[in-house]
């Protein structure tokens, strides 16, 4: 029966070719919203989750209590085995060690006195490994107004409004004047490689980023930094992937009474962010039903049409002597076979769009022109387990209803009104 | 002229088919229109919340006032003179004056902003009414709920708070927390006690002063004194660029969803192409063109999207003017600290974002009706007459 | 952790007063004597309690009345060899490894020294007590098996980081062996007990001293002098910046 209708449907162009390309353009479409929808949604966080709070964090119980005082006195000593243990235990994430720290950058006259000075926090991340990403989470590329990137250790960037206020250059050297991690005084000379803008006036106004390693030997914290971020190597939170990874870590240190064992914190956990998170996932799910929604409209109509323009075929079927339930329910596997095979192929052209978008992302900075807010110049798609199924939706549910709906015509109507309509 | 009119003829003769087609495009526009008018309304709604909780009309700062220079609030405030009092009298501004004090959870010093408002201000939305109704010997205070959650202080709760008078003098407090608000505005929540003005020019020596002035939505005053200044757009730069690039990614939402109605149109004009061969002979036997014939199935299709315009406007308008009104329920929920969130979105809907949807929808339900009907003009017309399928 | 030296210079001359009579003004008066007559030289080690450790740091300091003081650190190694010079209100560190001065100024002063709960501003505020404060003599009590007066002392100038004081003075030695400082609403912020009293070129003097930010958690830090020499010659070199960097 099956392999009757699928003959029927691949002869018949007009029953097959057409409503598959609908269909397949319809779930299209609908995966690449709904994978979409979640990229935008995400980005509205990216910006946290890349400055301070990962998708996952790793910091010491102490320090977790108080992280947005950066108190590098209750970091992690020794990291390594930590980050390994983390890195084999979830390969599925890119673990990065970070320090955040607060000071002084004073930088000197010809005579080497102070000559301006003021207070700035700043970020000591991998710069230098192969394999990090820590420069693109940043934006530090696009976010370059002078200067250049750090090429070696000892070099650092600053914000541009605190060079443009000071009369600082690219060359130019600084003092970093710290704490150390256990409460002496710090002093560290850097040279100025670049100065950046990121568009957030909080940080414009005095931030500085240089190498893990400066810091680590600047704060006396070789082999120790404040935490341990975790990001999915999509690029994107997955809430869910998330929990369980931090259930597992933090099942191992759940009775420890340390208060330096390690803790994890999942990004919605941090900076009450889990409301805000709740509210833009409700708001999403709504867009994706009203579209889903009015996906289902278009394409169950073009089942229903699909059918109505048949009526004449299935009069002549009538007159052959078929039976009325058996034309209803061929009509409907046809549908079946027409959803499920459009659905198949849009979703997996949904998905190739997405991944696509995923990967590259889609450049708006061309609609952003003369805007100083440059960390979201670039929106990606992601795709969410969702996206593998929500094309079925209005993909085969709808058509089978259309034909469905379109078929009840088969009942109503006699032999004759339908082989006249063939006529036509 | 002809063909607009025989194309609505044939429309109006295909019955139900044409009337499917039409709800169907009806129902994308009217989504589309919806959509962004969500997402206008929910960007719009950070823009206003932020208007609300902290920007007002505007605010005039003390000339060395610098929101991120911390350190630098121990010198700007400046006497609050008659020209100020005026206004503070009309409701035009309220005073707030700002300070750093210090408090000590878990045994560490932690920098905080006090920030002295009248509490019988209605310029923004703090409930600072709930500042007045405190009789004990504590100093009564409010803080945000992002502050509490790091605190862990609740309503009623003590807290000490260190800070230094006007000539660096170290004094301490209990105070009482009489109020916890919820605003969807971090920076007037982050690391800040709130506590009535009087009390905090009191504590700090700084008797009648004030850092900034929060002016009314209809102030149209500007500078005066000293007091500089700053508009609501020099205020909102930073959320604006952000609404922005929002905007940019919801571009591609708003093709999406034009999609939807294109495929409707796309779907109907192939199938109609397809099955009216003998209407389309006939045509071109009575001495049509080709390209005659091309016109009047475009335009029939493009008639489709006016059909469907005129049919959204009648049931979409209303729908849409409810939601507005009475906005769209997004969570009810009740958080760790018992406050209350009721959010909602109200949907924007901009003339120009109308227009040029309806604009949108035809022009594009045009050229896609055209691409189908190119099809006739490689029709041979007896076979078309004949209905033999090419 | 210099300005707990210098809170402990001042103390080193509060114990030198004499306070024979009953006015606590005349008390102060004394000690401010002889402060802006002395300088001295003295090494000492400070133990800071940690919240995750303890660590001594050690150094030698030279001063000349309240306005001139000069600090070299000698151990741990991460310390050694940085400098402090204080002159008046200015300040400025010195640090070998990057080999620069820097000057702290400004709102910087008020800010907490290195995570300590002194700011550089408690160390600069180089005013005799008299100038700042009048006092009372409030009570007895025993301290430490020590018959001790009690001192009140109130602020009559305006700009005071703290607008009184007590001090429990030792009726026979004349040396303070509690001291604690409040806020204007007095609320306790800070105390400090002195111990390990000796008899140093005919002065008694309370070698350790152990400070506490009563609003912070953690056990307060302790400071121990040791080879104190006072009434020395000090080349004038030694309080400029130039010595920093040699």
């Amino acid at each position: 029966m099956i392999r009757f209708i699928l003959k029927g449907i691949v002869r018949d162009k007009g029953r097959s070719l057409l409503p598959v390309i609908v269909v397949s353009l319809g779930v299209m479409f609908t995966v690449f919203l709904s994978c979409w929808l979640k990229g935008i949604m995400n980005d509205s966080f990216a910006l946290s989750a890349n400055f301070g709070m990962g998708h996952l964090k790793v910091m010491t119980k102490a320090y977790a209590r108080e992280s947005d005082q950066m108190p590098n006195d209750l970091a992690f000593l020794g990291t390594d085995t930590l980050l390994t243990s983390l890195r084999t235990g979830y390969p599925e994430m890119d673990w990065v060690s970070r320090i955040r720290f607060g000071g002084l950058i004073d930088f000197p006259d010809s005579t080497g006195e102070t000559k301006v000075q003021g207070p700035v926090v700043g970020w000591g991340i991998d710069l230098f490994s192969q394999s990090s990403h820590e420069k693109d989470r940043f934006n530090l590329e696009s976010s370059l107004k002078a200067g250049k990137i750090h090429s070696k250790p000892g070099e650092a960037l600053i914000t541009y409004d605190f060079a443009h206020k000071f009369g600082i250059n690219p060359g130019n050297k600084f003092t970093l004047f710290s704490t150390t991690v256990d409460g002496s005084m710090s002093f560290k000379n850097f040279i100025v490689a670049g100065t950046v803008r990121f568009g957030s006036s909080a940080l414009d106004r005095g931030a500085v980023i240089a190498d893990l390693g400066d810091l680590q030997s600047a704060l006396g914290m070789e082999n120790s930094a404040g935490e341990i971020l975790g990001f999915f190597k999509n690029g994107n939170y997955d809430n869910n992937a998330a929990t369980l990874v931090c259930q597992s870590f933090n099942l191992k240190f759940v009775n420890s009474k340390d208060e330096y064992a390690p803790v994890m914190l999942r990004l919605r956990d941090q900076g009450g962010l889990a409301d805000y998170m709740d509210y833009v996932d409700t708001i999403g799910g709504f867009m994706l039903f009203v579209f889903v929604m009015a996906m289902s409209v278009v394409l169950w109509n073009a089942g229903l049409l699909g059918g109505l323009r048949r009526y004449g075929e299935f009069g002549l079927r009538l007159a052959m002597g078929e039976e009325k339930k058996h034309i209803y329910w061929s009509l409907i596997y046809e549908g079946l076979l027409i959803g499920t095979v459009g659905s198949v192929i849009g979703t997996f052209a949904g998905l190739c769009i997405s991944a696509y978008l995923q990967k590259v992302g889609f450049d708006i900075s061309g609609m952003l022109k003369n805007s100083t807010f440059m960390m979201h110049s670039v929106v990606r798609a992601s795709i969410t387990p969702q996206a593998f199924y929500i094309g079925f939706v209005p993909g085969v549910f709808s058509v089978v209803v259309g034909n469905a709906l379109s078929g009840i015509g088969i009942y109503h109507r006699k032999t004759a009104q339908l082989f006249k309509e063939f006529e036509n | 002229m002809l063909s607009l009119k025989l194309a609505f003829r044939n429309l109006i003769g295909a019955g139900l088919r044409t009337w499917l087609n039409v709800s169907v495009l009806s129902v994308a526009f009217v989504v589309m229109v919806f959509y962004n008018g969500m997402l206008d309304g929910w960007n719009r709604q950070a823009h206003d919340d932020t208007i609300n909780w902290e920007v007002g009309g505007g605010q005039l700062w003390h000339p060395l006032y610098d929101p991120f220079d911390l350190l630098g609030l121990q010198e700007a405030h400046g006497v609050i003179e008659n020209q100020a009092k005026k206004l503070i009298g009309q409701k035009q501004i309220t005073p707030v004056l700002v300070t750093q004090g210090s408090i000590f959870p878990h045994g560490r010093m932690q920098n905080i902003l006090l920030k002295g408002v009248q509490p019988e201000q209605e310029i923004i939305g703090l409930p600072t009414s709930n500042l007045v109704s405190h009789a004990g010997q504590e100093i009564p205070a409010m803080i945000g709920k992002r502050m509490a959650l790091f605190t862990n202080l609740k309503k009623g709760d003590n807290v000490l708070v260190r800070w230094r008078d006007k000539n660096g003098t170290f004094d301490a407090r209990e105070f009482n927390i009489v109020e916890i608000f919820n605003s969807n505005v971090p920076t007037v929540d982050n690391g800040q006690i709130y506590l009535p003005l009087n009390t905090l020019q009191e504590m700090t020596g700084m008797i009648d002063e004030a850092t900034l002035f929060v002016a009314a939505t209809n102030y149209t005053g500007g500078n005066f004194d000293e007091w500089q200044f700053k508009s609501p757009k020099y205020l909102l730069k930073e959320i604006d660029e952000i609404i922005k690039s929002k905007k940019a990614g919801s571009a591609v939402i708003y093709i999406l969803l034009l999609s939807i109605a294109l495929l409707a149109i796309f779907d109907t004009q192939v199938l109609s192409i397809f099955r009216r061969q003998r209407e389309i002979g006939t045509y071109i036997a009575m001495g049509m063109t080709r390209s005659q014939v091309v016109r009047i199935f475009t335009v029939e299709g493009a008639a489709h999207s006016l059909l469907a315009l005129g049919l959204a406007a009648i049931y979409g308008t209303p729908l849409l003017y409810l939601l507005q009104k009475n906005g769209i329920p997004i969570s009810q929920t009740f958080d760790s600290l018992g406050v209350s969130i009721a959010s909602k979105i109200i949907p924007v809907y901009a003339f120009a974002m109308i227009v040029l949807s309806i604009l949108l929808v035809v022009v594009s339900a045009t050229i896609v009706s055209y691409f189908p009907a190119r099809k006739i003009a490689r029709m041979k017309p007896t076979d078309a007459l004949k209905g033999k399928i090419q | 952790m210099t300005m707990k030296i210098s809170i402990a210079i001042v103390l080193v001359f509060l114990l030198m007063a004499k306070a024979f009579g009953q006015d606590g003004t005349e008390i102060l008066e004394k000690i401010d004597k002889n402060m802006s007559s002395t300088n001295r030289i003295f090494e000492s080690s400070m133990t800071i309690h940690g919240k995750r450790n303890s660590r001594t740091i050690t150094s030698r300091s030279w001063s000349e009345g309240v306005k001139k003081s000069f600090s070299e650190y000698l151990s741990p190694a991460s310390e050694k060899g940085t400098k402090m010079l204080k002159l008046a209100n200015q300040l400025w560190i010195y640090s070998p490894s990057s080999d620069r001065i820097i000057q702290i100024s400004g709102h910087l002063l008020r800010q907490s020294v290195m995570g300590s709960d002194l700011s550089y501003e408690d160390m600069m505020d180089d005013r005799n007590l008299t100038e700042i404060y009048s006092a009372e003599i409030t009570g007895k009590e025993v301290v430490e098996g020590c018959k001790t007066l009690i001192l009140l002392l109130k602020a009559k100038v305006e700009n005071v980081a703290y607008q009184s004081q007590k001090m429990w003075i030792d009726e026979e030695r004349m040396i303070p062996l509690r001291q604690e400082l409040y806020s204007k609403s007095g609320q306790l912020l800070k105390r400090m007990e002195l111990s390990d009293v000796e008899k140093i070129q005919g002065r008694w003097f309370p070698k350790t001293i152990l400070f506490k930010d009563l609003l912070k958690e953690g056990n307060g830090t302790e400071f121990k002098m040791t080879n104190i020499k006072f009434d020395q010659q000090i080349p004038e070199t030694i309080f400029t910046k130039a010595a920093l960097k040699q």
